[in-house]
C-alpha cells in the first residue's frame, strides 16, 4: 500500500492520544490536539493547514495543567474546547477558551470557561451537542452521564440532569446522535446503550462486549459504526440492531477508533494499535431488500479496504476528519506525531 | 424414203452441227467429222479461208469445173438460205406458239389462286373433322382400356379374396401375424362393401381367422413372458386391426405404473443396494446383487417406455408423468433414507444409481426434462444431506467432547480434535468432494457454499476453539489436496467443454481464504480469551495505590496456561514449520540493541529518579526507536505451529502493552509490572520462534509502564531474581501436587 509519503507531518513534544477537528473555524482547516504526559507540562496545539494544503502550521501553543485524555472542539465557537484530563490520581473535565490574541506569546495560558466537576471516577469523554448552536454538553464517567448547559459569557456550566448507568455498566465512551439531539450512544462493558436525554433513561441497547469506540454516520440516519478490540468494525442499522449490517475486519490488533466521513457516507476511517490507519469503503445499504444481496455482494466485491496508511511508529489513537475539507483527515500516533492525509484518490465517483 | 432420209439426215446433222458450232464458240468441240475434212478445202471447217480456196480452185481446176463448182455452190447456198429461212420460220412459229401458251397459262393461273385457297380451306376442315372424330372416340377407347385393366385387377382381387381364408390360416399356423394383419386390412374394404355378395363365405372365414389372430395378439400383449418388442408389435397390430387401443393403453400404462413400485428404492434396502454397489466395484464377478437387478429393472422400464412411446405417440404426457413420478419417488425415498444416518459412500452410491436411472430415462424421453427435474431434486437432497452431515458431525463432536469432558478434560482435548479431524475431514467431505458424477460438477459450487455456510453456522454456536483450528486445517487440506484431485478427475472424465462449471483456481481461492479466515478466527478467539484475563487484571486494582510487589501475580499463570493450551492444540493439528529465527538476518543485532537499550534504561532508572531524567529518558526512547529497525510485530500468519503460537503471543503482549498504557502506576505498580514481565520472559522465549520480537514487545511493556508511572523506581535485580525464583519454586511444587493428585485419583 501507499506509505505515508503523501501525508503532512507535525511532531508534538510528548505522547498524545487525542485530536479534534475545529469545526467552527470555517476559514481554515484546523485541528486541536493535546499531549499526554504524566510528568511534563502538557500542551494544547492548534494546528492549521496552510492554504496550499502543503504545510501544517502551529497557530497556537497553550499549556494545559494536566495530561489530556480527551479533547473536543466546540462546534460553534472555534476558540472554545473541552478536555478530559488526569492528574495521575484523579480525573477532571473542563471547558477552555483560547485567549483572544492567540499566537503571539509562545505559551499563553488557556482561560478556563467552566469546570465540569460533577464527577468522581474516571471521566471518559465530553460530547458537544452536534446541532451546532446548542450550548448543551455531556460528560461521561464510568458510571454517570451528566448533561450540562454552558453559558460561555457567564463562564459557567450548570448540571441540567445527571443519571447513573449503574455500577455494573462501566461506561467507556460515546457519541451524540447528529440526527436526533435527544439521543446519545454510550459504550459500556457489555453493550452499547442509547440514552434519551429528555428522560435521561437508557431506552435501547445493543449487546456487544468491549466496544471501544462508536460513531454515527452523519449522512445516513440510523447508521452507527462501532469498533471492537477483537472483532474489528461493525456497522449497525439502529432500526434492526440485532445483527450488524456489515462487518469489516478492522486491524491486526485492536481497532481503537472509527470515524465516518462527514460528507462521503461510504467512507469510514479506523485507527488501530497495529500502527495503521485504514480507509474503508462500506456501501452496505440499510434497505431491507438489500440485506441478502449485500451479503453476497460484499463477498463478491473487492476488498472494502481502500487503503492502509502504515507509516506510523506507534499505536494510533487520535483520528479526526476535517469538516471543512472532508477529504482530509488528521491522525495522531502515541509518539505525538500528527499526520494529515488526503483521501482524494479514493473518493467515490458521484 | 430411205434415200431421202439419208440426205435429210445428213442435212439435219449438218444443221445441228452448225447450230451447235454457232452456239458453242469453242472449236475443239466441233464435230469430229469436220476435223476429218481437209482444213482448207473443207468449206464447213472452221479454218476455211475463202480466198485461199478460190486461189486453189482457180489454180487447180478448169473453167468447167469451176462453173460446175459455181453452180454447185450457188445451189448449195440457195439450199442453205432456204434452210435458214425454214429454221427462222420454224423458230418463229415455235416462239409464237410459246408466247401464246404463256399467255394462256397466264390467264389460267389467275383463276388458280382462288382455287388454291379454297383447296387449303377444305383440307383444313377435313383435318379438324378427322381430329374431332379421333377425340370423341379417344375417351371411349380409354374407358375401354381402363375397364379392361380393372377387369384384370378384379380378377386378381377375386383370386386374393378367395385365397384369403386359406392364407390367413397359413399365417396363423406360422404365427406371421404381421402378414396376416396386412392381408386382412388389405382385404377389409372389399369385404366390407361386397361382404354380402359372393364373398360371404370368404368374409366369414377370414373374420373367424382374424378373430383368432386378435385373441392371440391380445394374449401376447398381456403376457409378460413375451419380449417388450414383441408386445409392442402386437399392440401396433392390434391398433391396425381397429381394436380399441386406448383401453389397451390404459391397461398397459397402469401395469407400468404398478411396475414402478418395484423400481422404487426402498429406504430399507437402499443401504443394501448401496453396499452392493460399492462392493460390486470390487468384485465384478458377483453380478446378481440387488443393484444389478435394479439396474436391469430400470433398463427394462426405460425400454418399455421407449416402446410405448413409439406405440402410443399421444401418450407422452403420461409417460412424462410416470418418469417424473419415478424420479420424485426416488428422491423422496432418498430423503427418507438419509434421515437415518448414512455414510457419504452409501449416499453417493444411491445417488449414483438414481443418476444412472435418470440418464437411462432421459435417453428415452429427452423432452421430459428429467435431468433438470432431478438436478433440482438432487440439489434439495444434497442440501439436506450436507445439513444432516453437519448436524451429525456436530453431534459427534459434542458427543465426544462431552464424553471426554467428564474424564480428563485437558489431556484428551487434543485427541478429540484429532478424531474429529480424521472423521470429519478425511472421510465425509473429501468423499463428497471427490465425487465427480455429472450432477456434482454442476453443483460443486453450491456444495462448497453449503459447506462454508455450515462452517459459519459452526462458529455462531460456541464450539471449542480448537475445532476452528481443525476446520482451518481441513480447509487447507481441501485446498491443497482435494481440489487438485477433483480437477484432475474432472479433466480426465470431461475432456470437453464441461469444465467451466468447475474452476479449481476459484475454489482453491475460496478455500484458501476460508482457511486463512478460520485460522485468524482461531487466533482471535484465543487472544480474546487471554485479552479477557488481561482486562480483568488491569481494570480491577487501583494501580495508583498499588502495594509493594510480594510475588509474581496470578494472571501470569493464567496467561501461560492459555498459551500452553494453544501450543498443545496447535501441535496436534498443524504441521511443524521449518524452524527459523527471525526473518531479518540481523536479528542478533537488533536483539543486542534492544537489550542494551533496556539496560541503559535500567541503569538510568536506578541512578536517577527526578523528572528531568525521566524527560531525557523519554527522549532516549524516541532516539532509540529512531535508530532501531521497526520490529515486524504483525507478520502474516502461516499454517505452522510456530507461526500461530508466535502470532498469538505477539498479539497478547501487544494487548498487554495497550492495557498498561491506559493505566497510571505508582512506584509499586510499576514494580509489579516489571516483576511480572521479567517472569514471563523466559517461558515465552521458550515457546516462541521469534525471540527478538518478544524481547522487543516485553521491553515495550516495561517502557509503557515506566511512561505511565508517577515514580519510576525499578526493583533491584536481586529482589527481582528472588521473587522469580520463589514463584518458580511455588509453581513446581504446585505441579508436583497436581501430579500427586492425578496419580492418587
Amino acid at each position: 500500500m501507499q506509505g505515508g509519503s503523501s501525508g503532512i507531518g507535525y511532531g508534538l513534544k510528548y505522547q498524545a492520544r487525542c485530536i479534534s477537528d475545529v469545526k467552527a473555524d470555517t476559514d481554515h482547516t484546523s485541528f486541536l490536539t493535546g499531549t499526554l504526559s504524566l510528568k511534563e507540562e502538557n500542551e494544547v496545539h492548534l494546528l492549521r493547514l496552510s492554504s496550499g494544503g502543503s504545510e501544517l502550521v502551529c497557530e497556537g501553543l497553550f499549556s494545559h495543567p494536566n495530561e489530556i485524555w480527551d479533547l473536543a472542539s466546540c462546534p460553534f465557537d472555534q476558540r472554545i474546547f473541552s478536555t478530559v484530563f488526569s492528574t495521575g490520581e484523579s480525573f477532571g473535565a473542563a471547558i477552555w477558551q483560547i485567549p483572544e490574541p492567540y499566537g503571539q506569546s509562545n505559551s499563553s495560558t488557556l482561560e478556563c470557561v467552566a469546570s465540569l466537576d460533577a464527577h468522581v471516577g474516571k471521566i471518559n469523554c465530553v460530547l458537544w451537542c452536534p446541532s451546532g448552536k446548542s450550548d448543551k454538553l455531556i460528560s461521561m464517567d464510568e458510571q454517570n452521564l451528566v448533561l450540562w448547559s454552558l453559558d460561555s459569557s457567564k463562564k459557567s456550566a450548570e448540571v441540567v440532569s445527571k443519571e447513573s448507568a449503574g455500577m455494573r455498566h462501566s461506561l467507556s465512551g460515546g457519541a451524540w446522535n447528529p440526527h436526533d439531539v435527544n439521543s446519545v450512544a454510550a459504550t459500556s462493558e457489555s453493550s452499547i446503550q442509547f440514552w434519551d436525554l429528555r428522560t435521561m433513561k437508557n431506552v435501547n441497547s445493543i449487546d456487544r462486549a468491549h466496544v471501544r469506540n462508536v460513531d454515527y454516520n452523519t449522512k445516513r440516519e440510523h447508521i452507527l459504526v462501532t469498533a471492537d478490540d477483537e472483532s474489528g468494525i461493525h456497522i449497525w442499522d439502529l432500526r434492526k440492531a440485532k445483527v450488524p449490517v456489515q462487518e469489516l475486519p478492522g486491524h491486526t490488533h485492536w481497532t481503537w477508533a472509527v470515524r465516518c466521513n462527514p460528507e462521503y457516507e461510504e467512507l469510514i476511517l479506523s485507527v488501530g494499535t497495529d500502527s495503521a490507519v485504514n480507509l474503508w469503503f462500506a456501501s452496505a445499504s440499510s434497505d431491507n431488500q438489500a440485506s441478502e444481496r449485500s451479503a453476497e455482494a460484499s463477498r463478491q466485491r473487492v476488498n472494502p479496504l481502500l487503503n492502509s496508511y502504515t507509516d506510523y511508529e506507534d499505536s494510533v489513537y487520535g483520528l479526526a476528519w476535517s469538516s471543512r475539507e472532508p477529504w482530509i483527515f488528521a491522525s495522531l500516533s502515541y509518539d505525538g506525531r500528527v499526520v494529515i492525509e488526503s483521501v482524494k484518490p479514493f473518493l467515490p465517483r458521484r | 424414203m430411205a434415200t431421202e432420209a439419208a440426205p435429210m439426215d445428213e442435212k439435219a446433222k449438218r444443221m445441228r452441227d452448225l447450230l451447235s458450232s454457232f452456239y458453242t464458240p469453242d472449236p475443239s468441240i466441233s464435230t469430229p467429222t469436220s476435223s476429218i475434212s481437209t482444213s482448207f478445202d473443207n468449206i464447213n471447217g472452221p479454218s476455211f479461208d475463202a480466198d485461199q480456196y478460190m486461189d486453189l480452185m482457180i489454180k487447180k481446176s478448169n473453167l468447167d469445173v469451176l462453173l460446175q463448182r459455181h453452180v454447185q455452190m450457188a445451189a448449195e447456198i440457195k439450199n442453205l438460205d432456204t434452210d435458214l429461212q425454214m429454221l427462222v420460220y420454224e423458230n418463229y412459229n415455235k416462239f409464237i406458239s410459246a408466247t401464246d401458251t404463256i399467255k394462256r397459262m397466264k390467264s389460267n393461273i389467275f383463276g388458280m389462286e382462288g382455287n388454291m385457297d379454297q383447296l387449303l380451306h377444305k383440307i383444313m376442315s377435313v383435318q379438324s373433322r378427322s381430329d374431332g372424330v379421333n377425340t370423341s372416340l379417344f375417351e371411349k377407347r380409354e374407358h375401354i382400356e381402363k375397364l379392361h385393366r380393372t377387369r384384370n385387377l378384379l380378377r386378381k382381387v377375386q383370386q386374393f379374396i378367395y385365397d384369403l381364408p386359406a392364407r390367413l390360416q397359413k399365417c396363423i399356423k406360422s404365427e406371421a401375424y404381421g402378414d396376416a394383419v396386412r392381408f386382412y386390412t388389405g382385404a377389409m374394404p372389399i369385404l366390407k362393401v361386397y361382404g354380402d355378395t359372393s364373398f360371404k363365405d370368404c368374409r366369414r372365414a377370414s373374420e373367424e381367422a382374424i378373430e383368432t389372430i386378435i385373441k392371440n395378439l391380445q394374449t401376447k400383449l398381456f403376457s409378460d413372458s413375451e419380449s417388450i418388442q414383441a408386445r409392442a408389435e402386437a399392440a401396433v397390430l392390434l391398433k391396425q386391426l381397429d381394436v380399441p387401443v386406448d383401453s389397451l393403453k390404459d391397461k398397459l400404462l397402469e401395469k407400468l405404473e404398478q411396475s414402478l413400485d418395484g423400481l422404487q428404492i426402498n429406504p430399507d434396502e437402499a443401504s443394501k443396494l448401496a453396499e452392493h454397489n460399492v462392493s460390486s466395484k470390487d468384485e465384478e464377478s458377483n453380478n446378481q446383487g440387488p443393484a444389478k437387478i435394479h439396474e436391469d429393472a430400470v433398463r427394462g422400464f426405460s425400454e418399455a417406455m421407449r416402446a410405448y412411446r413409439e406405440i402410443f405417440p399421444d401418450s407422452e404426457e403420461r409417460l412424462f408423468k410416470l418418469a417424473r413420478a419415478l424420479t420424485t419417488t426416488h428422491f423422496e425415498n432418498m430423503e427418507l433414507y438419509i434421515r437415518k444416518r448414512v455414510s457419504a459412500a452409501d449416499f453417493l452410491g444411491i445417488f449414483r444409481i438414481i443418476w444412472e436411472d435418470v440418464v437411462l430415462m432421459d435417453e428415452v424421453l429427452p423432452e421430459a426434462a428429467l435431468s433438470d427435474l432431478s438436478a433440482e431434486a438432487a440439489q434439495v437432497t444434497l442440501k439436506q444431506f450436507v445439513a444432516r452431515t453437519f448436524s451429525h458431525l456436530q453431534q459427534d463432536i459434542s458427543d465426544t467432547l462431552l464424553k471426554f469432558d467428564i474424564n480428563q478434560k485437558e489431556v484428551v482435548d487434543g485427541e478429540v480434535l484429532k478424531v474429529v479431524l480424521e472423521a470429519s475431514g478425511k472421510a465425509e467431505f473429501r468423499q463428497l468432494l471427490d465425487e465427480n458424477t455429472g450432477i456434482f460438477v454442476k453443483m460443486n459450487d453450491l456444495l462448497i457454499g453449503w459447506i462454508q455456510k455450515g462452517f459459519q453456522d459452526f462458529f455462531s454456536e460456541k464450539i471449542h476453539a480448537g475445532l476452528i483450528l481443525v476446520l482451518a486445517q481441513l480447509s487447507v487440506v481441501i485446498e491443497q489436496k482435494v481440489i487438485p484431485r477433483i480437477a484432475e478427475e474432472i479433466t480426465a472424465s470431461f475432456s470437453g467443454g464441461n469444465s467451466q462449471a468447475f474452476i479449481p483456481g476459484e475454489l482453491c481461492r475460496v478455500f484458501h481464504a476460508a482457511s486463512e479466515k478460520l485460522l485468524q478466527h482461531y487466533i482471535d478467539t484465543r487472544t480474546q480469551k487471554i485479552s479477557n484475563v488481561l482486562r480483568k487484571r488491569f481494570k480491577t486494582p487501583n494501580w495508583v495505590k498499588h502495594k509493594e510487589p510480594r510475588e509474581v501475580h496470578m494472571y501470569v499463570d493464567m496467561l501461560l496456561q492459555q498459551l500452553e493450551e494453544v501450543g498443545k492444540e496447535v501441535k496436534q493439528i498443524l504441521p511443524q514449520g521449518t524452524f527459523r529465527k527471525h526473518k531479518r538476518s540481523d536479528s542478533n543485532g537488533s536483539n543486542t540493541t534492544t537489550s542494551s537499550r533496556s539496560t541503559t534504561l535500567h541503569s538510568d532508572k536506578m541512578a536517577r529518579s527526578n523528572s528531568q531524567r525521566a524527560r531525557s529518558q523519554l527522549f532516549e526512547t524516541h532516539l532509540a526507536k529512531l535508530f532501531k529497525q521497526k520490529v515486524e510485530i504483525f507478520t502474516k500468519v502461516e499454517f505452522t505451529q510456530e507461526s500461530v503460537v508466535t502470532t498469538t503471543v505477539k498479539l497478547c503482549l501487544k494487548s498487554l502493552q495497550e492495557y498498561v498504557r491506559l493505566q497510571t502506576f505508582n512506584r509499586s505498580g510499576f514494580q509489579q509490572i516489571q516483576l511480572d514481565i521479567q517472569f514471563l520472559k523466559a517461558p515465552l522465549k521458550e515457546t516462541v520462534e521469534d525471540e527478538a520480537a518478544i524481547d522487543f514487545l516485553l521491553d515495550e511493556v516495561i517502557v509503557a509502564a515506566s511512561e505511565r508511572c508517577l515514580d519510576v523506581t525499578p526493583l533491584e535485580p536481586p529482589i527481582l531474581d528472588k521473587l522469580i525464583q520463589a514463584k518458580l519454586a511455588k509453581s513446581k511444587e504446585h505441579n508436583n501436587n497436581n501430579n500427586k493428585t492425578t496419580v492418587s485419583s
